[in-house]
C-alpha cells in the first residue's frame, strides 16, 4: 500500500477479512469479563448492604423503587471508578496492549501517502477556526511532511456574514502561509444531515484523492508530529480502520474552563487506560480529532436515516459513535491513542454554554437507543451506546432517588412509624445510623477514588508533578474542583432531567442566545437560565427542613449547588477569577505551565487579532456589503461560486435553488433599492449564491448614483472612505 | 488637473454641472479606489482627477446624465480597459467577468502591497507584474474526484417493530392511559 497514488482507491476493503474476529472476542471477552464483573461485583455487594439498611427499617414497595434505583446508580459510578482503578494499575505497571506499542511505527515512511485534514465548521468563530488551523499547519510544516497533507476548511454555515468573512480568513490565511493549493474552502449549499452530511460531501467531492482523512473539530490543534504519527500509525496496521486521539483541554480562561481543564488533563489519562483495558480494538469515536481511512469510512460508515419522527427519528444526530460500530461490525479495528500527545481541544467557558453542548449530546446519545439493537453490531458497540445513553439518564434516575427517598421519610413521619431499626442482618451490633454512614462513605470512596488515584500516580511521576505545578498545588487544586463538582452536579442533574423528558415527550428544549458581559455570563442572563434551579433548591430545602432538620444537613452540598446556582454560574465565567486562581497555582495544567508552540502561536496571533480589530463598528449585514462593494471579496467570492458550478452535484442544488433566474435579478434589484433589510435572510443567501448576479450587483453598486440606492449602500459605499490612506 | 480646468465657466459651473455635483462625484470615484485600496495619496488624487476629466469632457454632450454617473462609467471603462490590456483579454470580451478576474488577479499580484505604482498606468509594465497578474488563478479545491456514498441497510431490530407500532392511530392516547393507570396504581402500592 504505501506508495499508491493518492488518487487510487486508497486501501482494499478486503483487507480486514485477514483479521481472525474470533480471537479478538475471545481476548476482549476476558478483559470485558473481568473488568465488568468487578464492577458488578461491588455493586452487589453494597446493594447488599443497602437492602439491609432498608430492611432494618421496615420494608415497603417505595424501598423497593429506592433499591432498584441505588442499584443503577451505584453501578454507574462503580464503572466510572473500575475506569480509574484499571487505569491506575495499567499506568503503574505498564500496559503493551496500545495500538502504539503493538509494532514499531517510527520508521514507517509515509511517502506517497496522502492525508486529508478536514475542519467542518458551522456559524463557528472564523478567526478562531483558521488560527487553529494556521498552528496545526505550521507545526506540520515543521516535520517537513507538509506535502503528504491537505487541508479543508469544510463550512455549513449559514449566516450570509459568516460567510463572506470565511472567505476572506480563508484568502487571508492562505496568503500569509503561502498554502494556496494546501489549504482549501468548501461552503456547502445546504446542510443537510449537519456535520455527518457535511464530512460526507467532502468524501463524495474528494475523498478518494486521499487515503486517510483527519476531523478536526472548530476549535482543534493538532502537533505535526502527532499526525504523522496518525499516518504512519494507519500504515502499520493495515486492519485499522479508525485511530482516535484523546484532546486534551487547552486554552480556557474562566475559572469554569479552567477548572474542567485541570480535571481533564489529571483524570483523564487514568479512564482512557481504563477504557482501553476493555475496548482495546473495539474502541469508540468522538467525532474530531482521529485519524480515519477513507476506503472503508466511505463503504461501510454511512449513516441511514432512521424511522420515525424527530426527535428520535430522521438523522443520526451522534454521528461517530454510530459510525465506530458501523467500521467495527465489517470487521475493521477502531483503537484509542490515548499515549499520543499533542491533540488539543477548547471547553466551554461557562455553566451554561456547557449545558448547552450538554443538551445537544443529550438527544444525540438518547437517539442512539434506537441503534441498539441493530442486528451485526458488536456487543462491544452496543456497550459504547449503552454507557453514553447512562451518562444522561443518570440525572433523572438520581433525581427520582433522591425524591422517593424523600418521599419514604415523609411517610414515615407522616403515618409516625418509628425509626427505631431491627437488628442488622449483615453486620451485627451497627447501628441503624452508622450502617448509612458506612454505605455513605463506601459510595464517596467510589466516587472519589479515581480522583485520588491520578493524584497518587502523579505523586510517582516527577516530570508530571512539575507539569502540574508540584504536588501540594495539584492536591489543593483536587479539592477544590471536588467542591466545585459537589456543586455542579445538582445542575446537571436537573438540568439532564430536563433534557431528557423534553427529548421524550418529543419537545425541543429553546434557548435562545447567550447573552454575555464583558467578563462572562451576565447576572440578568443567569438569573434567567437559573431561578428555577434557585427555585427548586429553597423550596426543597424548606421542605426538609421541616421533614427532619437532621437530614436537611446531609442535603446540603445537593441544595446548596441549587439555591447558589446564579453566583456559581456567573462567578466561574469570570476570566479575572480565571486569572486570580491561575495566580495562586490552581488549576494548572501542563499546556499552561510550558506551552507547546502549537498553542503559544494560537495565542499570539489570537492576540493580535483581539488588539487590532474592532468589530464595535461593524454595520450589519457587513458580509454582505463586503461581498458586492468591496472588489477583492466580491473578485473572491463570485470565482469560489463559478468553481461550484463546476461540480455537477452543486450545480443540480444551484439550479434547484434557482440561482440565474429572473428572479434572483429582480431579488437583486430590490436589495439596491431597499438594501439587506427588506429581504429575508433566505432570500439574501439565495442572492449570494448566484455569482453572476454578485457581479452584477457589484457593477450597479458602483455605478449608480446615490438616490437609486437605498440609504444603507450609500452608507457602505461611503465607509471606504475610512480605510487607511498613507 | 489643468484640463479639467479649463472646462469651467464664468458662472462657476464645470463642464456645465454645478461643482457640488462634481463633488459627489469625487467622493464616489475616491471611495472606489479607496476600496481597491489605492493607498497613495497622490496616486489616488492623480487617478481621481483623469476619471473626472473623461466624464467633465462628456458631459456637454449628455446634459440629462449626473456627474457621477458619468464618472462612475468612466471609472469602470478605465478599469476594464486597463484589465483587457494587462490581461491580454480582447476588448470585445471587457465584459463584467473581466472585472471579476482582473480584480481577483490584482489581489493575488498583491497591487495594493508591491505594484501600487503600476495600477491604472500604460505599458510597458514590469515583466514580474505582468506575470503575476496573468498567472494568477484562485482555486478553493484541488480536482474533484466523485463519488457517491450510500448507506448500507441496517436493520433496528425490535426498533423497527417499534417505530411501526408508532404509527398506528391513538397510540399515543392509550400509552397515556395506560401511564395513567400505572401511576394510580403505583400510588395505592406505595401508599399501602
Amino acid at each position: 500500500m504505501p506508495g499508491a497514488s493518492p488518487s487510487a482507491p486508497a486501501s482494499s476493503p478486503s483487507t480486514p477479512l485477514r483479521v481472525m474476529p474470533a480471537r479478538r472476542i475471545g481476548r476482549h471477552g476476558l478483559r470485558l469479563f473481568i473488568f465488568y464483573s468487578c464492577a458488578l461485583l461491588l455493586t452487589g455487594l453494597v446493594s447488599m448492604l443497602f437492602a439491609d439498611l432498608l430492611w432494618r427499617t421496615g420494608w415497603s414497595a417505595s424501598c423497593t423503587v429506592l433499591l432498584v434505583l441505588f442499584v443503577i446508580l451505584f453501578l454507574f459510578a462503580a464503572i466510572g471508578c473500575m475506569h480509574g482503578l484499571y487505569g491506575y494499575v495499567l499506568r503503574m505497571f505498564g500496559d503493551d496492549r496500545r495500538i502504539t506499542q503493538l509494532k514499531a511505527y517510527r520508521d514507517q515512511s509515509i511517502a506517497g501517502i496522502s492525508t486529508a485534514i478536514i475542519f467542518p465548521i458551522y456559524n463557528e468563530d472564523v478567526v478562531r477556526v483558521c488560527e487553529g488551523l494556521r498552528a496545526t499547519y505550521e507545526s506540520l510544516e515543521r516535520t517537513g511532511q507538509l506535502e503528504r497533507f491537505d487541508f479543508f476548511i469544510l463550512s455549513d454555515s449559514t449566516d450570509p456574514d459568516k460567510w463572506v468573512e470565511e472567505e476572506r480568513c480563508w484568502y487571508d490565511l492562505t496568503r500569509g502561509l503561502d498554502a494556496l493549493g494546501r489549504i482549501h474552502y468548501r461552503r456547502r449549499l445546504n446542510n443537510e444531515s449537519r456535520k455527518s452530511g457535511n464530512v460526507r460531501d467532502f468524501l463524495n467531492t474528494w475523498g478518494r484523492r486521499y487515503r486517510y482523512f483527519m476531523v478536526c473539530d472548530a476549535d482543534s490543534v493538532m502537533r505535526g508530529e502527532t499526525l504523522v504519527d496518525l499516518v504512519k500509525l494507519m500504515e502499520v496496521h493495515p486492519t485499522v480502520g479508525l485511530i482516535q486521539t484523546v484532546p486534551a483541554l487547552v486554552n480556557a480562561e474562566s475559572l469554569f474552563g479552567r477548572i474542567q481543564q485541570f480535571a481533564n488533563r489529571l483524570y483523564a489519562p487514568l479512564f482512557i487506560a481504563g477504557l482501553n483495558y476493555w475496548a482495546l480494538d473495539f474502541g469508540n469515536y468522538w467525532g474530531h480529532n482521529a485519524i480515519i481511512r477513507t476506503e472503508p469510512f466511505m463503504q461501510f460508515c454511512d449513516l441511514p436515516q432512521l424511522p420515525g419522527r424527530k426527535p428520535f427519528g430522521g438523522q443520526i444526530l451522534s454521528h461517530d459513535f454510530v459510525e465506530a460500530a458501523l467500521m467495527l461490525r465489517e470487521n475493521w479495528e477502531v483503537w484509542f491513542a490515548y499515549d499520543l500527545e499533542g491533540s488539543y481541544e477548547e471547553t466551554p467557558q461557562a455553566l451554561i454554554e456547557n449545558a448547552q453542548r450538554e443538551r445537544r449530546w443529550c438527544q444525540g446519545n438518547l437517539q442512539h437507543g434506537l441503534v441498539l439493537f441493530a442486528k451485526g453490531l458488536r456487543g462491544v458497540s452496543r456497550l459504547h451506546l449503552i454507557l453514553g445513553i447512562c451518562g444522561y439518564l443518570a440525572g433523572p434516575l438520581w433525581l427520582a432517588f433522591l425524591i422517593t427517598f424523600n418521599w419514604i421519610r415523609w411517610f414515615h413521619n407522616h403515618t409516625g412509624l418509628s425509626d427505631i431499626t431491627v437488628q442488622s442482618y449483615v453486620l451485627k451490633g451497627l447501628s441503624g445510623t452508622a450502617h448509612a454512614l458506612l454505605i455513605f462513605i463506601i459510595c464517596m470512596v467510589v466516587i472519589m477514588l479515581p480522583k485520588a488515584l491520578a493524584l497518587i500516580d502523579l505523586s510517582y511521576d516527577w516530570d508530571r508533578r512539575l507539569a502540574f505545578g508540584g504536588l501540594a498545588r495539584t492536591a489543593t487544586s483536587v479539592v477544590c474542583e471536588t467542591i466545585f463538582s459537589t456543586l455542579h452536579a445538582p445542575l446537571l442533574m436537573l438540568w439532564h432531567t430536563r433534557f431528557v423528558v423534553m427529548n421524550l415527550l418529543g419537545v425541543s428544549v429553546g434557548w435562545g442566545t447567550q447573552q454575555r458581559a464583558a467578563d462572562g455570563t451576565a447576572w440578568g442572563y443567569a438569573i434567567r437560565r437559573h431561578w428555577g434551579h434557585t427555585l427548586i433548591g429553597l423550596v426543597w430545602g424548606v421542605f426538609m427542613w421541616f421533614l427532619s432538620p437532621s437530614l436537611f444537613w446531609w442535603f446540603t452540598p445537593v441544595l446548596a449547588g441549587m439555591v447558589l446556582s446564579v453566583p456559581l454560574s456567573v462567578l466561574t465565567s469570570r476570566r479575572s477569577l480565571g486569572a486570580r486562581a491561575r495566580k495562586l497555582g490552581l488549576f494548572l495544567t501542563p499546556e499552561e505551565i510550558a506551552p507547546p508552540p502549537e498553542l503559544v502561536a494560537l495565542r499570539a496571533n489570537m492576540k493580535v487579532h483581539e488588539l487590532t480589530e474592532d468589530n464595535s463598528l461593524r454595520r450589519p449585514h457587513a458580509g454582505l456589503a463586503d461581498a458586492v462593494l468591496d472588489p477583492y471579496v466580491n473578485a473572491i467570492h463570485v470565482s469560489l461560486l463559478r468553481e461550484k458550478e463546476l461540480n455537477p452535484v452543486y450545480a443540480e442544488q444551484l439550479a434547484v435553488m434557482g440561482v440565474g433566474s429572473p428572479r434572483v435579478r429582480a431579488l437583486g434589484e430590490k436589495l439596491l433599492a431597499l438594501g439587506p433589510d427588506k429581504l429575508t435572510p433566505a432570500e439574501r443567501l439565495l442572492i449570494m449564491a448566484d455569482g453572476r448576479t454578485m457581479v452584477w450587483l457589484y457593477h450597479e453598486a458602483w455605478l449608480r448614483t446615490g438616490e437609486s440606492l437605498a440609504p444603507w449602500w450609500r452608507a457602505s459605499i461611503r465607509e471606504y472612505s475610512r480605510l487607511d490612506v498613507s | 488637473m489643468n484640463d479639467i480646468g479649463a472646462l469651467a465657466d464664468s458662472s462657476g459651473h464645470l463642464a456645465g454641472r454645478r461643482l457640488e455635483e462634481w463633488n459627489a462625484a469625487y467622493e464616489k470615484v475616491e471611495n472606489y479606489f479607496h476600496a481597491l485600496r489605492v493607498r497613495n495619496k497622490a496616486l489616488l488624487g492623480q487617478l481621481v482627477l483623469r476619471v473626472l476629466e473623461r466624464a467633465a469632457r462628456r458631459a456637454p454632450a449628455e446634459p440629462q446624465r449626473s456627474a457621477t454617473q458619468l464618472a462612475a462609467e468612466e471609472m469602470d471603462r478605465i478599469v476594464i480597459d486597463w484589465f483587457a490590456e494587462v490581461l491580454q483579454e480582447p476588448p470585445a470580451n471587457a465584459d463584467q467577468m473581466l472585472s471579476t478576474r482582473g480584480r481577483l488577479a490584482l489581489l493575488l499580484a498583491d497591487m495594493p502591497g508591491r505594484w501600487q505604482e503600476q495600477f491604472l498606468r500604460p505599458g510597458p509594465w514590469p515583466k514580474e507584474f505582468i506575470s503575476a497578474m496573468r498567472e494568477s488563478y484562485l482555486r478553493a479545491g484541488p480536482d474533484f474526484q466523485l463519488s457517491k456514498m450510500t448507506p448500507r441497510p441496517l436493520d433496528l431490530g425490535p426498533i423497527t417493530t417499534l417505530t411501526y407500532l408508532g404509527r398506528l392511530p391513538y397510540l399515543k392516547m392509550v400509552l397515556a392511559w395506560t401511564l395513567f393507570a400505572l401511576l394510580l396504581v403505583a400510588i395505592f402500592i406505595i401508599t399501602h
